[in-house]
């Protein structure tokens, strides 16, 4: 998928300049950026749930514009923030609903639906509560039923919203090693916004830092990120240290600058 | 001492060779043992796997099953309780009549009291129940559609637009009394699209929605009763509206609600699996491929359609189509499926329930269903939602 030069604006006000990068098959891309920078509004528009006011978004050789939604759902697959979805549907029933796209009529089960559905609930992990309902869940758990619902959509790209929000930090982990081997085993092309600054540039091939409306940087984590770099995406200076060949970002404000002052 | 020798030797030879010879046919037996008792195990753990397996399985569709009978038990005793509650209908009034009389006025010889029934009391009772189906079905797929547990057509406006528009038509145009549920169609439409579009701002919100809605009721029920202040309320079709009685339907306005709306409960029978997937986000839905506003106009146009058509019968009736639903749902689960049919013979049932005790418990006179369902529906639903803790959080 390649980004061209897009830009957004909400009546007056410029939400995106002109931005342009190119999803690289087969990696995982981060997008990092604070609140207000347009990561919401460039997901939107890469999830064709907004119009760019200029420019263009390309899949294949074609403006995403222009693609029919069925066609663009068989391609790109999006879990978006999960929200108070709750419902008194099963996993199962979730899950089945990634299979809509390749239906002809949308509730009539096609022959390898149910071959695939049980595929996909093996490889997220969740045989033991497949006929449990989704308001039963734990968020963890609701999660990976939302990426589950995904991925039975059988696309090569898939997007995510800020996937670890409101999980605790196992949960968030689990998600994030569940997305890294959807990347490593199945090949999938990847792009999603993180909130934290370590696990986007830790689980990135690629991270993209945005910034009132344009790039700021662009590339792979270790050659792009340090302590400037995150001063400016931020506007707060946090120390950037090496930690086993990794970069890692201290992500605690008062206690830090004290100490660079000793 | 050669020979001794030898000859020790060899039974020596003879003793290795005997022992070597048992020691190998213990150990075959030993392997033997271990391999059979290995299989014996293997079997015994299959056996097990298999009998777990199965104790799932027969938990599983033991809780499958449930749900069915629950379901199944659910919808019999409504349908039987609805047909009894025809019954009491049919036989009770101002005109006294048994069982056997009605029988035989009916099919047997003519009877000036059963013909009196005939024409009064049962195209009252078919547009009671055809009017209750259409309105708690409405309200059934407009909660589904606008992801709002408090949109119904009273509330949102729809049933007040419907309402003037059916004012206009019986005070001006009395002579095309025919055709007003078209034009109460229209009104409900011209009201849900004034709600829908006042209330859009980058998507629906649920509370814009019920608060635009809101306003736009009062601004079409203060035009009815403006109306019906200056036009004077004789006017029985004006009155029918406002108050929301049915009394004095003849069988034209039978075979009128019922071409009307009989089609519109089919067609909303139907919607089932787009109100069921509309409990996602919109943006999830649009993500699999689904055009949502599409598919919300559609079956939004149908909830207003029968809530139109019922007004033009029974009158602008709020508090219906909202509890209605939420009753269906609290029995049989959030399935469309079921839930749509179900809330179509509970809405029926409701409100012949009361347009029934309305023309019963003060006879002569007689209270308004609407007024019946709100004095006995509000209390009963607050019982029924302080019993199920869990629901509505």
């Amino acid at each position: 998928m390649d980004v061209k030069e897009i830009s957004f604006s909400y009546g007056k006000t410029k939400i995106l300049d002109k931005i342009s990068f190119s999803l690289k098959e087969g990696k995982i891309t981060t997008i990092i950026g604070a609140n207000g920078c347009g990561k919401s509004t460039l997901f939107k528009l890469m999830t064709r749930n907004l119009v760019p006011t200029s420019g263009k978004i390309v899949l294949g050789d074609k403006n995403i514009r222009y693609i029919p939604l069925k066609e663009f759902a068989k391609q790109v697959a999006i879990v978006h923030q999960s929200g108070n979805e709750g419902s008194d549907i099963t996993v199962r029933q979730l899950v089945e609903y990634g299979r809509i796209p390749h239906r002809k009529i949308s509730c009539i089960k096609m022959a390898d639906d149910d071959k695939k559905i049980d595929w996909v609930i093996s490889v997220t992990g969740l045989d033991e509560v497949k006929d449990r309902q989704i308001n039963e869940l734990s968020g963890g758990q609701r999660q990976r039923a939302f990426i589950a619902m995904a991925l039975c959509q059988d696309t090569d790209i898939l997007f995510l919203d800020e996937p670890t929000t409101y999980l605790d930090i196992r949960y968030q982990v689990e998600i994030l090693e569940l997305v890294k081997e959807l990347n490593k085993r199945y090949g999938m092309t990847i792009a999603m916004i993180l909130h934290d600054i370590n696990q986007a540039v830790h689980y990135g091939d690629e991270i993209i830092g945005l910034k009132e409306g344009h790039i700021l940087i662009q590339g792979k984590p270790k050659e792009v990120i340090d302590e400037e770099v995150i001063q400016k995406i931020y506007g707060i200076h946090l120390p950037v240290r090496q930690v086993d060949g990794d970069i890692a970002v201290l992500a605690v404000g008062k206690r830090d600058i004290d100490t660079d002052k000793q | 001492m050669d020979k001794e020798n030898t000859g020790a030797k060899i039974f020596k030879l003879e003793k290795a060779e005997i022992k070597k010879v048992e020691t190998k046919k213990n150990e075959i037996k030993k392997v033997e043992i271990n391999k059979a008792e290995a299989k014996k195990n293997e079997i015994k753990k299959a056996e097990i796997n298999k009998a777990e397996a199965k104790k799932n399985e027969i938990k599983k569709s033991a809780l499958k099953k449930k749900g069915i009978i629950r379901i199944t038990t659910a919808f019999a005793i409504l349908i039987i309780l609805h047909i009894a509650l025809i019954f009491i209908s049919v036989l009770a009034g101002s005109i006294d009549t048994g069982f056997i009389k009605l029988f035989r006025g009916l099919f047997v010889e003519y009877d000036h009291d059963i013909a009196i029934i005939y024409d009064l009391r049962f195209p009252r009772i078919i547009v009671s129940m055809t009017a209750g189906a259409a309105l708690a079905t409405a309200g059934t797929l407009l909660q589904a559609v606008l992801k709002n547990p408090l949109a119904d057509p009273g509330i949102i406006g729809v049933t007040s637009g419907a309402g003037f528009a059916g004012v206009i038509v019986s005070s001006f145009f009395p002579a095309i009394y025919y055709q007003k549920p078209l034009f109460c169609v229209v009104g409900a439409c011209v009201a849900f699209i004034m709600v829908y579009m006042l209330s859009w701002q980058n998507g629906l919100t649920p509370i814009r929605i019920i608060l635009v809605g809101i306003a736009v009721e009062a601004v079409f029920s203060g035009f009815t009763q403006g109306f019906e202040a200056m036009a004077g309320s004789t006017l029985s079709g004006v009155a029918s509206i406002t108050d929301g009685n049915v009394t004095l339907k003849t069988w034209t306005d039978v075979k009128t609600i019922i071409v009307y709306a009989i089609p519109g409960l089919i067609i909303a029978l139907l919607t089932f699996s787009i109100c069921n997937i509309l409990i996602l986000k919109d943006e999830t839905v649009r993500g699999l491929g689904i055009n949502v506003n599409r598919i919300r106009i559609i079956v939004s146009f149908i909830a207003v359609f029968l809530a139109g058509v019922a007004t033009a019968f029974a009158g602008a009736i709020s508090f219906l189509g909202l509890i209605v639903p939420h009753i269906g749902r609290l029995i049989v689960g959030n399935n469309h499926k079921v839930l749509i049919p179900y809330s179509m013979i509970l809405g029926s049932f409701v409100f012949l329930l009361a347009d029934t005790l309305g023309r019963t418990i003060a006879m002569p006179y007689e209270i308004s269903p609407g007024i019946i369902m709100a004095v006995i529906g509000g209390p009963s639903f607050i019982m029924l939602l302080r019993k199920e803790k869990n629901y509505g959080r």
